[in-house]
């Protein structure tokens, strides 16, 4: 069984002025339900035009078994150095917030049907973003015949 | 101005002739400039014994359309149940517009957060589940006297 491991650390010594801010965190990430560790990892490193809607990683009816029951962890890095790049992330139209230039974004994703699609568009300029995305239930598309 | 600093290791032997190692960290700015965010709502613990759904984030306290981070722990230990996250005014569950994914035990997500909209939770069963969250905001609106 393969094991993937998870680990945050946030800190600050002045945000709470008077409170030294320090939160760690760490997960193995399993199978949903289950103390299974995930089988398949899919990465890359993709080039965003500016102001295009691009989908990342697959549309449920690409995933095996019941999409609202699947195991997934998606990693997103936005490369850009200039600090008025951003990349706006969604779920299908619904912005949830925008990653700037330099951040990383950690979430658990589970697709409930092919409209609830990862979305990703940069704004104010094209911008490269590396990902993983680990899960076991990626399928992939048919050949073509 | 403060300084935020979060830093994120994935290891993984998923792919085992290239075993995963992701390590990155991100000091937390404002929009669009490289000024470090100076707000936040504090670490908040919430114990969860029914599947109601509840708000966690309410987003008229934060300012629109701005680069907060959103922190977001299950500090229970049991892999089979969990939390659905959800970007939405009101509700959280497999199919509500938009889920984005499921916080198993221990499981953590960290992700860019618009102050748009609420962020709704749900417990998937009635055992006793504890979510840890915290927003690093860039902007909250004080509550009128």
């Amino acid at each position: 069984m393969a094991t993937t491991t998870a680990t945050v650390s946030i800190s600050s010594t002045d945000l709470q002025p008077g409170n030294t801010l320090g939160i760690s965190a760490s997960s193995t990430l399993m199978q949903a339900g289950l103390t299974t560790g995930l089988t398949q990892v899919e990465s890359g490193v993709i080039s965003l035009a500016s102001g295009v809607e691009s989908r990342l990683g697959p549309l449920a009816t690409e995933i095996s078994g019941d999409a609202h029951d699947i195991g997934s962890y998606l990693y997103i890095c936005n490369t850009a150095t200039d600090e008025t790049y951003y990349t706006e992330f969604g779920i299908h139209e619904t912005v949830i917030g925008r990653l700037f230039a330099g951040d990383w974004m950690f979430i658990p994703w589970n697709a409930s049907d092919d409209t609830a699609e990862l979305e990703l568009e940069a704004e104010n300029g094209a911008q490269v973003i590396e990902y993983a995305w680990f899960n076991k239930d990626f399928i992939l598309t048919a050949a073509a015949s | 101005m403060a300084t935020t600093n979060a830093t994120i290791n994935i290891t993984s032997d998923i792919a085992s002739s290239f075993p995963i190692n992701i390590s990155n960290s991100m000091t937390m700015t404002k929009h669009g400039v490289n000024t470090g965010l100076e707000e936040t709502t504090g670490l908040r613990t919430k114990k969860f014994t029914s599947t109601t759904a509840a708000v966690i984030v309410e987003h008229d306290e934060l300012t629109d359309d701005k680069a907060h981070k959103l922190y977001i722990r299950n500090a229970s230990t049991d892999k089979s149940n969990f939390f659905y996250i959800a970007y939405n005014a009101s509700a959280a569950a497999a199919t509500t517009t938009e889920t984005i994914g499921k916080l198993y035990g221990q499981d953590w997500m960290l992700m860019p957060y618009d102050g748009n909209t609420n962020i709704t939770v749900a417990s998937n069963g009635t055992d006793t589940q504890y979510l840890e969250y915290m927003v690093f905001a860039d902007g909250i609106v004080a509550a009128a006297g």
